[in-house]
């Protein structure tokens, strides 16, 4: 593996950022979760200052992205992470509790590469970002484009 | 203007047009019968004049008779003679005709009378000349007329003469009075008859112009109001369609915003069921460590339940228990959240009319049930039903739902019989889902549309929301639906939906 994946988790809901981490961990997965609970600091540090995410050259990133943030819709993130040349490869994994068809599909056709509502059963849950892991232990995630 | 006012207008345009119809007819009997009265006053007057010409005929003739004597006893020219005999001739048929027309004057007749008698006296005394002065002795007959002459004879016959004039002046001025006053009342009558008429006529237009302002007074207001009443439906209609998209998207919000903290809930449940696990784990090693026992062969971090002391192993169930409760709580609380989520989804779902064989789609549904059905033991029968247009989706899941429940609150006791009827009604299709199963108590009856509410026996699965959202539907549609039912007695659901689905009528979304 070249450089480690870096997770970013963008999830304003303390709880449930703390039960995405935790079953992360539990799925064996140690990289680096890098949480922000707000759109607006995820962008920030996504797109740097200057808003063309320069800084990301080279690396890898995985993003978690919660549709429900306070401050922005995480559509908006997610478009425009697949519009910037640098991020656009990064996989997103959404991570939301709606389940309307309309904004799954929508999400899809952004390019969002996996679409998970996050259910009350938490054992599925668990298993789903066990599984995740796993995968993302298990594949190569291409190093964002240098 | 109102109804009374209207009315009492009618009246009296009625009124009036019948006294002008009226004073017309008067007008015209009237100038009928006094022109008549006219002709017939010109007759008599013309009559009059007549009976003088004729008194001047009688006179003159017997002048010439006269004369024709003195021109006899002048000249004894045999010509004069014959002249004289002439004249008498023509005497007796005048005088009959002056009777003739004077017949209904008993005046006329006495003077007429006495007049014949002098004219007769006349001609007897030149009928006696005559012969004289045939036979030469013309100083007798000349001393005999000179003496005539001068006798009462003549002057009593101008005076009859004088006399049947002035009768027939009298006569005469009275007629033409007559027919003047005649004529006069004629003109008076039809005068004052069209002066009426021309009133009745200005009250007429008057009446009819009011009648005709109100009238469009009326049609503007009803203008206006129809506008408004549009509008004011307009309105009425965007304030409810907004109104329950307020509440789609309300209880869209607020079952979002409640999944969320459920996530957590049960997550950290789990959590603590983890850590739980762990607690005991230790607690069994260290009364392990305290009784000096052997540690046990598996060391996967589950609780090794005979470790534990008594007391640890209530607490351990305790725990447990509490977090199954816990745990069984959220789940139904996450079922009824979808269910909420579903049923607003559906309320926003646009409808989309298509011509919809009923029959086969009921079977299709009924098909779909036959492990339901043959697991409780019931038969479906569907009877020809009337199809409609609609929106499919919709319509499907009306009657899954229906015959899912018929299916669901059989009788234990015997084998069920559901059947499905329809049949149309003014424009609308009327649907029947009939079972024999346990059936509704009365005043369940509402109860059971109401969401997350059921009724009876609580022995079967499910959250209350199969009827609710049928109503939705039903609503949504249109139409009705009602319940008929005893306990024990089965029941027999009731859905009316118009046969043709109109956008008109249903917003697109819940409306």
């Amino acid at each position: 593996m070249g450089n480690p994946v870096k997770i970013v988790m963008i999830e304003d809901d303390e709880g449930h950022a703390r039960l995405i981490e935790r079953n992360i961990r539990r799925s064996g997965v140690n990289n680096d979760i890098i949480p922000f609970a707000t759109g607006t600091e995820a962008v920030n540090y996504l797109f740097g200052a200057d808003g063309t995410a320069d800084q990301h050259k080279g690396q890898a990133l995985l993003i978690l992205l919660d549709l429900n943030l306070p401050d922005m819709t995480g559509i908006d993130i997610l478009k425009r992470v697949k519009a910037n040349a640098t991020l656009k490869s990064a996989p997103v994994v959404v991570l939301t509790t709606t389940d309307d068809a309309h904004e799954i599909k929508r999400c899809y056709e952004l390019g969002c590469n996996v679409y998970i509502t996050k259910p009350v059963n938490y054992e599925n849950f668990a298993n789903a970002i066990r599984q995740l892991g796993l995968f993302f232990s298990v594949i190569q995630v291409p190093p964002v484009k240098a | 203007m109102t109804l009374e006012a209207a009315r009492l207008r009618t009246v009296w345009q009625v009124g009036l047009m019948t006294a002008g119809f009226l004073i017309l007819v008067a007008i015209s009997a009237a100038s009928l019968y006094l022109g008549h009265r006219a002709r017939t006053g010109s007759l008599w007057v013309t009559h009059t004049i007549e009976v003088e010409s004729q008194i001047g005929v009688v006179q003159l003739q017997l002048q010439r008779a006269e004369s024709a004597v003195r021109g006899f006893l002048l000249t004894q020219d045999k010509s004069y003679r014959t002249g004289f005999e002439q004249a008498e001739a023509l005497i007796a048929p005048s005088i009959s005709r002056l009777k003739e027309l004077t017949q209904d004057n008993p005046v006329e007749q006495n003077n007429i009378a006495t007049l014949e008698k002098l004219v007769k006296q006349r001609l007897q005394f030149f009928h006696a000349v005559i012969p004289d002065i045939d036979s030469g002795r013309i100083d007798q007959a000349r001393a005999a007329l000179m003496k005539s002459s001068q006798g009462d004879e003549m002057s009593h016959l101008l005076d009859i003469a004088r006399d049947m004039r002035a009768e027939e002046n009298r006569l005469f001025e009275l007629r033409t009075e007559a027919a003047d006053r005649s004529q006069a009342l004629n003109v008076m009558v039809t005068v004052v008859g069209s002066g009426f008429i021309v009133l009745l006529a200005i009250l007429s237009i008057l009446l009819l112009r009011t009648s005709a302002r109100a009238r469009n007074r009326a049609e503007v207001r009803l203008r206006d109001i129809n506008l408004n009443l549009e509008s004011a439906v307009d309105e009425r209609t965007v304030d409810l369609r907004e109104a329950n998209q307020e509440i789609q998207r309300f209880a869209y919000i607020v079952s979002h915003d409640l999944r969320s903290p459920l996530v957590n809930i049960m997550g950290f449940t789990s959590e603590l069921e983890e850590l739980r696990g762990d607690i005991f784990s230790r607690i069994a090693r260290y009364s392990r460590a305290a009784a000096d026992r052997p540690p046990p062969a598996a060391s996967d971090g589950s609780v090794d339940e005979l470790a534990l002391a008594p007391e640890d192993q209530k607490l351990s169930e305790e725990f447990s228990e509490a977090l199954g409760f816990i745990k069984s709580s959220i789940g139904k609380m996450d079922r009824l959240i979808s269910a909420i989520l579903k049923l607003t989804r559906e309320g926003r779902r646009e409808f989309n009319p298509v011509h919809l064989d009923m029959h086969a789609l009921v079977q299709e549904i009924t098909n779909s049930m036959t492990h339901q059905a043959t697991e409780a033991n019931a038969q479906i029968n569907i009877e020809p039903l009337p199809n409609m247009v609609s929106d499919r989706l919709a319509l499907e899941q009306i009657f899954s739902n229906l015959i899912e429940n018929a299916l669901k609150f059989l009788r234990n006791d015997i084998p069920g019989e559901i059947s499905i009827r329809g049949r149309t009604k003014l424009g609308f299709a009327v649907y029947e889902v009939t079972d024999n199963g346990r059936g509704i108590d009365p005043n369940d009856h509402d109860r059971i549309f109401d969401l997350f509410r059921r009724a009876g026996t609580q022995d079967k699965p499910g959250q209350g929301i199969g009827l609710a959202h049928v109503r939705a539907l039903v609503r949504r549609l249109g139409g009705s639906i009602t319940v008929s039912s005893e306990l024990d007695k089965g029941s027999t659901f009731t859905i009316t939906l118009p046969a043709q689905w109109k956008l008109s009528t249903q917003g697109k979304s819940y409306g």
